[in-house]
């Protein structure tokens, strides 16, 4: 069962697809999540799925915009996807026959 | 420039990391605030915590066992520093544990800072003990007090079972221990209805006194003990740490119990002490301008009963520490000029140890270490020699605080209070390590090898030089420090001597003292005591090896001070305080030949004049009959001692001065009477045994003599006379020895450290001298050349030396006799003593100096 942070990050990750590193995973994070979260914050996060083998990482291109610094790029593993699917396959459980509003649509 | 966020992230996390927060936050344009929180959560969360104590903490061991192992291969100079530093460290913690709670803590009391004592002042500036009618008068009219009160020495025999046994107490104001701020920690305090003539006794006892001949037994409160033959009630018990310094080691407490009609409760008879309490916001000077002010009323009020002009109010703080502190203060002076000779000896040392390790910091240089990695080295080293040297401290400390509690007088107040004091250890080590480890690493900053060819061609000689005007320096203030404390020695060495010198007016040798007593029922009648003196007389003439012996009511620089004033009957005086007075001795026949005390003119007593109680007769001392007939002979004029209604005495006889209040007091006047003629029989006399032989050996045989006339009554204070003289002089010969100690350590540190300087020197430029000698330099030159170097550190050393000494022998004045603070003869004779050792020193580098031989100077490299 992934935290809430591990959720919104992987997820975050996988919408942004390829070359995805620390500025559109954080405007991505901030559009749909509604959270201001701070860089440190995401890229702590970051390492932490990425011991557990949830996501790999590896050093991008240096651009102008960035004063010549390196980005340090994500993806998502099989088991981060994997991972994902459990998560949500459990909430989705917890949550049949509620009748709250909860049921996925 | 770069963005000191920015610098931060850099500094602290891991490069990967860096680059891609800076980058995404430079994308971003992140400033302000904003830029702020970003780098401290990402510092946070992001910093580098890969475990960094491991490599330094290994190598700081790494370190230690260098160091161990190099200042094991430099035995002389390991066990010189550590000693040095361990004898200095031992001695000042010493002191400074002594002084501590003796001079410096704050007395146990409630608010100590506000009790006072109060003294009458004399006409001469001198104080004296107060009037009870005058202490109930500043009371009744002062509103500085919150409370006051009287006390008096008591020293009753407590008669307990089979066995008495004499204490030391005081009788005090009801509200004595309220006005110190003490409460009795098992019943109840005085109470003020008590504090009245002729009411039932009460007392208190001490929580030792409780322990030891009570067994610690509660129900001791309320039981009737036997003082002195009176029943008195025990109403309380004080605390454990109750040390009354007023009187230390006081035993028992019991109300004064007195009347303003008593006899002794006039205003001439100033017999007692006065402490009073402030209240909150009131300081010593109002209570002193205001008792001022009472005083001069009460005199103009009773202008006949005072000779005295004001009063002295003073911290009772300082009171009890008075006697004590120049002595105190003089040695801490002492010793912390010892420990910064001690800590610029070490540095010295260090120093020339560098110079010698040039080389080895070179090759390491060039094989990789870095600079601050020599430097830690170094510090690890310091540290070393710090730590041992600390340790030898505390063992210094250890031996030597037992040693001076000794030496100190047993009346110093808190005297038990006194321990190795943790504090004083923890800032004299913590002062000495981190001198010792900024002495140990400066000189690194001083050398610095810009390249390690350099250092090792000519590095040597370059940081040779500029170590010389360090050494230099050390060794000039080591000699001024060394000058001050030996004329401090010798100016304490030549007042003890003179002190020793002074005529005593008696013979001290082979004459054996003790208390004796006579109390109870059996001995309220007068007769019985000198009844029981006869036979204690005549027990001890009959031992042999007894040459004399007499009793008398005190003994001559034992610390006493019973004095009575003595009117002339032909010179009578308008105000009884303006009479003089004697110290008086009521005695045998034999007193004066076995004190051996000159008798000028006129005749001594004899064993007629003991019985003969119509003829009443006295001997005056030379100083009484001077200060009453100034060239006129007393023998035959009448006086009379204390109050009018006493008889008349003619006078006999005019004997020798004798010191009585101590070797360096002013003269003091005396008068004896014989025994039987005085108006009262003292229950408490010491008794003078002159001997053949040792008088310590008679001790054992006397007392068993006395003890078979009367068991119950206790023999104390067994001494020699020598030893009674001796104890009158011991804060002198303390400070001296202590000074004397320092004195010579000080000296030999100052001498080795000018011996290490030139030796050095003179290695250093073997080269040169040997070049000088072969351009045609005489031996004579070379010798001039390395003793004048040697004069010139001499030299200014013993200058800034002799006005260091003009600054401290200020601060000894204090216990100095019959020498100038400024004695030229002192100072001359420690300085020519101090230079003449110096040069001796320098001679052995510069003999070295005129036998290098030019050719073997060439080939040293």
């Amino acid at each position: 069962m992934l935290g809430e942070l591990e959720q919104i990050v992987l997820l975050a990750v996988l919408r942004v697809g390829d070359g995805a590193y620390g500025v559109p995973v954080h405007e991505e994070i901030v559009r749909l999540a509604r959270r201001d979260l701070t860089l440190g914050t995401v890229y702590k996060t970051l390492s932490r799925l990425e011991e557990k083998g949830l996501v790999r990482s590896f050093e991008g291109d240096p651009t102008p915009q960035r004063g010549g610094r390196r980005t340090r790029c994500f993806a998502v593993t099989t088991a981060g996807r994997k991972a994902l699917e459990s998560t949500f396959a459990t909430l989705r459980r917890m949550a049949v026959g509620l009748d709250v509003g909860l049921e996925p649509t | 420039m770069t963005p000191l966020p920015y610098r931060l992230l850099e500094q602290f996390l891991p490069s990967a990391s860096a680059d891609a927060i800076i980058g995404d936050l430079t994308e971003r344009h992140v400033t302000g605030l904003r830029l702020w929180r970003e780098t401290i959560v990402a510092l946070w969360h992001l910093r580098d915590r890969t475990p960094r104590t491991v490599e330094p903490m290994s190598s700081f061991l790494t370190d230690v066992r260098i160091a161990l192992r190099l200042l094991g291969r430099a035995p002389t100079f390991t066990t010189t520093a550590v000693l040095t530093l361990g004898v200095a460290i031992g001695a000042a913690t010493a002191i400074f544990s002594v002084a501590n709670p003796v001079i410096l803590q704050p007395l146990p009391y409630r608010n100590p800072d506000r009790v006072v004592m109060v003294w009458e002042q004399d006409q001469d500036g001198s104080r004296s003990t107060v009037g009870f009618t005058t202490i109930r008068d500043y009371i009744d009219r002062a509103t500085t007090f919150e409370s006051a009160a009287a006390l008096g020495d008591w020293q009753p025999t407590l008669l307990e079972g089979t066995e008495a046994e004499r204490l030391q107490g005081l009788r005090v104001s009801a509200s004595y221990f309220h006005t110190l701020g003490v409460k009795p920690a098992l019943g109840r305090d005085f109470r003020a209805d008590e504090d009245r003539a002729g009411v039932p006794r009460v007392v208190i006892l001490s929580d030792a006194l409780w322990q030891r001949r009570f067994g610690g037994d509660p129900a001791v409160i309320g039981r009737s003990i036997s003082l002195g033959g009176t029943a008195m009630t025990v109403v309380g018990i004080m605390p454990k740490d109750f040390d009354d310094v007023a009187m230390t080691g006081a035993q028992i407490w019991r109300v004064l119990g007195y009347a303003t009609t008593d006899v002794f409760a006039c205003r001439t008879c100033r017999h007692l002490r006065m402490i009073a309490r402030l209240k909150d916001g009131v300081s010593v000077e109002r209570a002193q301008t205001e008792l001022t002010r009472i005083h001069r009323a009460i005199v103009a009020e009773h202008p006949k009963e005072y000779a005295t002009k004001g009063t002295q109010v003073v911290p009772l703080q300082q009171e009890v520490t008075r006697a004590y502190r120049p002595a105190i203060l003089a040695l801490a002076t002492a010793v912390a000029l010892m420990l910064i000779i001690a800590i610029a000896n070490v540095a010295n040392l260090q120093l020339a140890r560098l110079v010698r390790r040039d080389e080895e910091f070179a090759i390491r240089t060039a094989l990789g270490a870095s600079a601050p990695r020599l430097a830690r080295q170094l510090f690890t080293e310091a540290l070393v020699i710090a730590v041992f040297g600390g340790l030898a401290g505390v063992g210094v400390a250890a031996v030597a605080i037992p040693a001076l509690v000794r030496q100190l007088p047993p009346q110093l107040p808190r005297l038990g209070a006194i321990g190795l004091d943790r504090v004083a250890l923890a800032l004299v080590g913590g002062i000495v390590l981190v001198l010792a480890i900024v002495v140990g690493v400066a000189p690194r900053r001083a050398r610095r090898i810009e390249n390690v060819a350099e250092g090792l061609r000519s590095g040597r000689r370059l940081t040779a030089m500029r170590h010389a005007t360090i050494r230099g320096a050390l060794v000039v203030a080591e000699l001024a420090f060394a000058l001050m404390l030996l004329v401090g020695a010798g100016l304490l060495a030549r007042s003890v001597i003179h002190l020793l010198d002074v005529d005593k007016g008696f013979d001290a040798g082979n004459l054996l003292t003790m208390e004796i007593n006579s109390v109870g029922p059996r001995y309220e009648d007068a007769a019985a005591v000198y009844q029981y003196h006869d036979r204690v007389r005549d027990a001890v003439r009959s031992l042999p090896g007894v040459v004399s012996v007499a009793v008398v009511n005190q003994l001559p620089l034992g610390g006493n001070m019973d004095m009575y004033g003595v009117t002339a009957q032909d010179k009578p005086s308008s105000n009884p305080e303006d009479v003089p007075s004697g110290d008086r001795y009521v005695v045998s026949a034999d007193y004066l030949r076995t004190m051996r005390i000159r008798v000028l003119e006129g005749r001594a007593f004899t064993e007629a004049d003991e019985r003969d109680t119509t003829n009443m007769v006295a001997l005056v001392s030379q100083a009484l009959a001077a200060r009453i007939w100034p060239g006129e002979s007393a023998i035959g004029k009448r006086i009379r001692m204390g109050a009018e209604h006493r008889a008349f005495r003619t006078i006999i006889g005019v004997t020798a001065n004798v010191r009585h209040s101590g070797l360096d007091a002013t003269e003091t006047q005396q008068f004896y009477v014989p025994e039987r003629q005085w108006f009262f029989a003292d229950n408490q006399e010491m008794l003078v045994i002159r001997t053949r032989g040792e008088p310590a050996a008679m001790a054992g045989a006397v007392r068993r003599a006395i003890q078979q006339i009367d068991p119950a009554q206790p023999i104390v204070k067994v001494a020699a006379m020598e030893q009674v003289v001796a104890a009158s002089t011991a804060q002198r010969r303390l400070a001296l020895t202590l000074f004397a100690c320092f004195a010579i350590a000080s000296v030999l540190l100052a001498v080795a450290g000018i011996y290490g300087v030139l030796a050095g020197n003179v290695a250093e430029r073997t080269r040169e001298i040997g070049l000088r000698a072969a351009l045609g330099a005489t031996p004579r030159n070379i010798l001039a050349l390395v003793v004048g170097q040697g004069a010139r550190l001499a030299v200014l050393g013993l200058g800034f030396g002799l006005l260091g000494a003009f600054a401290l022998t200020g601060s000894l004045r204090a216990l100095l006799f019959g020498v100038a603070a400024h004695d030229p003869t002192t100072i001359t004779l420690a300085t020519l003593l101090l230079l003449a050792t110096t040069l001796l020193a320098c001679l052995v580098p510069a003999l070295r100096a005129v036998r290098v031989d030019p050719s073997e100077a060439f080939r040293t490299d």
